[in-house]
């Protein structure tokens, strides 16, 4: 049928937390209803995540382009009567885009959008995440042809090394030459994993890609086993990744359906087979030997390298492990030619990179840019800068095992070389932005606690060496930090870095010599004046009502949780500072920033 | 029937599910934590025995990864997300509320068995922190206020109402 | 093969390790998780050396990096040396009162820490010989539990090692005699398990629990040629076999294999 229209009800975790499958099931309730009467035949899709999650639950209605945010099953009556039965634009739906000043019809013309540039995220939100036919429609299965029926594995794998893709996971290791490694190991058994336990706490573009897209996941991992002789593969998906799983299971059962998995794919002879093995949850099983042994049915502490997995991996077998996003590169790099790939990006990282952008920032939500972009386009021209028009302090990037990008860097362009050149990382690609309330020292805490909590506890280096920091960091917190601390956080820092076995450890330092570097006055703040500037640490901070700006509207006494606050209305408001339990609710809901820290 | 001869027949029929190869013993576990909220300590050795893992080696598996408890947990289980984007926008705040109205730790479970509280990283929903999940229901936005008022709505039984 | 180490050149054999050339040649490198019958567990960090090779430095585990071909190997660099203070250091927050660590603290002057305190009742160091001592023998007693800084060495349940056949592996084998075995009135306990012990057929002594040399029994099945040699001690077995040499007797396999 021609013109036919297309409903699509994103369903990505972050929609669905806002109630998109409400939306759906209603959608779909009142589109049978109407069936008879009506000559529009609406199609809803569940698709995967859009990226602009803030601004759930997203509807998109093709052909005729239109995005509504915010939806609720209240609207769902209204948005079939108009926009499907009668092609009208409800207005008030619309996103209203602040960098253009206008509501805009199409998310395709978003500010949000305009700068991004997809690849790994190419179909996500735009296919429906469990059909297989629709990702054929898109050319799926093509590359895999293609590779089965033109090329020889060598040639597969000089097209990769050929288009410079580094893995995306963290290390940035060159995609190409790690396969070639696995391809000349000897051994009739080899294997190739997908890691999918995004174990980084601010990251969730593996996520999306695994729940709206599966079949591109498998199509790059089938590739790779046909290139370096591997049969069996591994999805190692993080439990709670619900969705994904589920998503990934019928995935594998369809592209068995479809002969596109299993026996003699295309005639060519090569069979392939894949399964998915539910994570543990540890983050120490993103490293790959640990995640090898997780699979292996054991706990998962990381073993020393060398060996490497593309020669003793598996079972001891050659074995290829990936990031979810790296796997979705390679059906495109091999459709359109490592030449297209390779045209894109800064000069030693090739392609884009998802970020997660959030934090305190306007658009939250998942972004894919060309590699080499600058900091600023992705936090003002794609984030639409900073919530509430506060003051940019910092952003985050490589989650625990990261660092800070300061003010002062807001210029530099984005790859895996300049990241480490600033002592932060890629990582999965977690962005982070901070205003001016959120305390360095505390922060550099966060991650340190998280590690302590995840580190294996095999190494001394790393187990001891975290929790000596972190006693540092949780003393100069509460105000019992002393003259030295900065010191010896970096000395046992710089030796946890170098002295442990696995890259846990060897990155578990970064957070906090990082933030050192960048904000060393926050912490002498903390440890001379005994004062957190941020307002953060509960010990080091003292509220109070500037009454000049004052306007007395009331609303940081509704929001006290202890009463605290009183006055009469159009008056200034008081603070009682032995009320004040420091939970700063107040703060967040004063709309002239009349509470300040002492 | 005994309870622990329950659990046993009821553990291995969860476990011959899977081949009697070591590779299985993280899922096995998933799905007995799935069955009864924790994993008792009569099914921890029915598994060992199938699989024919040394027990203690099951006890290892079983406190090394997060999603498995030694204790039952609460009818409802509270997770505070503590990822980054919740954690810069005040999640501890939402775990001090917690522990003072029900005086739980993250990692803990009221006496009454109602509540558990546990923090999970980056549960993707960022957009709306800071986030809690109570049994699989997602609450967004969240302040000290509106997640006791949740809570209570919680506390007077409201399973049904959702 | 040669590799150099600290300027000087040796010669190595494919699949060694650094540590193991350099031991050979009486290098010092300190070490506290590794054993030769026990290889590989490298999660004490304290054998680090810095490698040179195809043009990269490098910063490795001497225990399980594999010797190439022309290497350079430093062990001794300034580098190395203030690294290794700091780690020490914090060796000795848990187990200040192991002889080992101790000793490790004089020989490199390390000064400990004042702002971190010690854990005075800490001993383990978590370097895992024992588990894998034990695991080795195929009695699997013992395992580590929990992750991170909650990690410990432990039994099934925390219970009385239902597993633990007495033999006493771990406790020879631990670096910072972590692991309380007593003996008294001819009684073992370890692990909160009590075992009879053994007197040696020979000399008397007390040596073993029945359930050590049960074990053995089942695993050396019908192989074992003389039972009568399990049932003495160390010394009085060397002792016979000492004899037998003396006697022109060949000295059989089964005096290693009681390890
Ligand atoms: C502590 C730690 C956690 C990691 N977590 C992840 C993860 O969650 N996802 C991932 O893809 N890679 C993770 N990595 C990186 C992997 O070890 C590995 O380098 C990667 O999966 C290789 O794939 P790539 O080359 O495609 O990036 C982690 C590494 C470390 C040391
Ligand atoms: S560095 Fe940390 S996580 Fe890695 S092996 Fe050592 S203790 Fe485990
Ligand atoms: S008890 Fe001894 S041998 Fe075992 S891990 Fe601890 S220090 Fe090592
Ligand atoms: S000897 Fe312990 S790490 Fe090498």
């Amino acid at each position: 049928m021609q013109n036919k229209k297309t409903i699509f009800v994103c369903c990505g975790t972050g929609c669905q937390a806002s109630g998109s499958m409400k939306i759906y099931q209603t959608m779909q309730k009142i589109i049978s209803k109407l069936d008879l009467d009506v000559e529009v035949v609406a199609d809803i899709k569940k698709t995967g995540c859009h990226g602009l999650c803030q601004k759930g639950p997203l509807v998109h209605i093709t052909p005729q382009e239109i995005t509504y945010i915010h939806v609720k099953t209240t609207d769902v009556q209204e948005i079939i009567e108009r926009s499907i039965i009668k092609d009208e634009v409800i207005d008030r739906l619309l996103y209203f885009d602040k960098q253009q000043n206008a509501k805009i019809q199409s998310k395709n013309d978003w500010s949000f959008e305009k700068k991004q540039f997809r690849i790994a995220l190419r179909h996500c939100g735009c296919i429906a995440n469990d059909s297989i036919d629709d990702y054929i429609a898109k050319g799926g299965y093509q590359a895999l042809e293609k590779v089965l029926k033109t090329m020889t594995p060598q040639e597969v794998i000089d097209e990769i090394r050929k288009s410079s893709l580094r893995g995306r996971g963290g290390g940035g290791f060159l995609t190409g030459l790690k396969w070639s490694f696995a391809a000349k190991a000897q051994g009739d058994i080899k294997y190739v994993i997908c890691n999918g336990d995004e174990g980084d706490p601010g990251a969730f573009m593996d996520r999306s890609i695994m729940e709206g897209d599966p079949h591109t996941v498998l199509e790059g991992m089938a590739i790779c086993g046909y290139a370096i002789g591997a049969n069996r593969a591994f999805l190692y998906i993080r439990d709670e990744y619900g969705l994904a799983v589920e998503n990934m299971k019928k995935a594998i059962a369809d592209a068995h359906a479809r002969g596109v998995m299993g026996q003699n794919i295309f005639g060519s002879g090569f069979a392939f087979d894949a399964e998915v093995v539910r994570g543990g949850g540890a983050f120490v099983c993103g490293e790959e030997t640990s995640l090898i042994h997780s699979i292996e049915g054991s706990t998962g502490e990381p073993t020393s390298k060398p060996p490497f997995p593309a020669n003793q991996g598996l079972w001891g077998k050659p074995t290829i492990i990936n990031n979810v996003e790296t796997w979705a590169n390679v059906p495109v790099i091999i459709s359109k030619g490592a030449d297209w790939f390779a045209s894109i990006g800064s000069e030693k990282s090739k392609g884009t990179k998802v970020f997660a952008l959030v934090g305190k920032i306007n658009n939250t939500g998942l972004v894919e840019v060309p590699m080499g972009i600058k900091l600023r386009e992705i936090i003002f021209d794609i984030g639409g800068g900073i919530e509430k028009k506060r003051k940019f302090k910092a952003v985050q990037t490589g989650g625990p095992s990261g660092g800070c990008i300061p003010e002062s860097k807001l210029d530099l362009p984005i790859d895996y070389d300049s990241l480490i050149a600033e002592g932060s990382m890629m990582g999965s690609g977690g962005m982070i932005v901070i205003d001016d309330r959120t305390c360095m020292v505390e922060f550099a805490r966060y991650y340190l606690k998280f590690l302590s909590e995840e580190s294996c506890g095999k190494c001394v280096p790393c187990r001891e060496g975290i929790k000596s920091m972190l006693k540092i960091l949780n003393d100069i917190c509460e105000g019992k930090g002393q003259e030295g601390d900065i010191e010896l956080l970096e000395e046992i820092g710089s030796m946890v870095k170098a002295n442990s076995l696995c890259g846990l450890g060897k990155t578990a330092p970064n957070p906090v010599l990082s933030n050192i570097k960048n904000f060393r006055d926050e912490f002498e703040a903390h440890i001379k004046d005994k004062r957190c500037p941020a307002g953060v640490c509960k010990n080091l901070t003292k509220l109070y009502i500037d009454q000049e700006a004052c306007i007395g509207c009331g609303l940081c006494a509704k929001s006290c949780p202890t009463a605290a606050i009183s006055g009469e209305k159009k008056q200034p408001h008081v603070l009682d500072e032995a009320k004040c339990i420091n939970c700063n609710s107040c703060r967040e809901r004063c709309a002239v920033d009349a509470i300040r820290v002492h | 029937m005994s309870e622990i001869s329950q659990i046993k027949s009821e553990t291995l029929k969860i476990a011959q599910k899977y081949l009697p190869e070591r590779r299985f013993l993280l899922a096995i576990l998933q799905d007995i934590q799935r069955h009864y909220n924790y994993l008792p300590a009569e099914a921890m050795k029915t598994v060992a025995q199938y699989l024919n893992v040394p027990l203690v080696k099951v006890c290892g598996m079983a406190t090394f990864y997060k999603a498995f408890s030694l204790t039952p947990k609460g009818k409802y289980i509270i997770k505070v997300c503590d990822g980054t984007a919740c954690h810069i926008k005040g999640s501890l705040n939402l775990l001090s509320e917690i522990e003072t109205i029900l005086g739980i730790e993250p990692g803990e479970t009221t006496a009454d068995g109602l509540f558990s509280l546990e923090t999970v990283a980056c549960i993707g929903a960022c957009g709306l922190a800071p986030v809690a999940v109570i049994n699989d229901e997602y609450h967004g936005n969240l302040t000290p206020a509106s997640l006791r008022q949740i809570l209570q709505q919680y506390q007077g039984g409201i399973e049904d109402a959702k | 093969m040669q590799i150099i180490i600290n300027g000087k050149t040796y010669a190595a054999n494919p699949g060694e390790k650094i540590l193991d050339v350099a031991r050979r040649n009486g290098i010092e490198i300190p070490t506290l998780c590794h054993s030769e019958a026990l290889p590989g567990l490298a999660s004490c960090r304290l054998c680090m050396v810095e490698v040179h090779e195809n043009g990269r430095t490098q910063y490795v585990a001497s225990c399980t990096y594999p010797v190439a071909d022309g290497m350079e190997v430093f062990t001794n660099s300034e580098m190395i040396a203030a690294r290794r203070k700091i780690l020490l250091a914090l060796y000795n927050l848990i187990a200040p009162d192991s002889a080992r660590i101790k000793g490790l603290l004089a020989r490199y002057h390390v000064e400990p820490f004042d702002r971190l305190e010690a854990d005075p009742d800490s001993k383990c160091i978590l370097c895992g010989l024992c588990v894998k001592a034990c695991e080795e023998l195929g009695t699997n007693a013992i395992s580590t539990l929990n992750r991170g800084t909650k990690k410990k060495i432990g039994t099934a349940f925390n219970e009385p090692a239902a597993d633990c056949i007495g033999c006493g592996s771990c406790a020879i084998i631990c670096p910072t005699q972590a692991i309380e075995m007593t003996e008294a009135e001819g009684n073992r306990t370890i692990w909160e398990k009590t075992f009879e012990l053994l007197r040696c057929r020979d000399c008397g002594e007390y040596f073993t629990t029945p359930e050590s040399l049960e074990h053995v029994r089942k695993k050396l099945g019908e192989t074992v040629g003389n039972i009568e040699e399990l049932q003495l001690c160390n010394y009085c077995k060397t002792k016979r076999a000492a004899t037998r040499l003396k006697d022109g007797l060949h000295l059989d396999e089964y005096l290693d294999s009681d390890k």
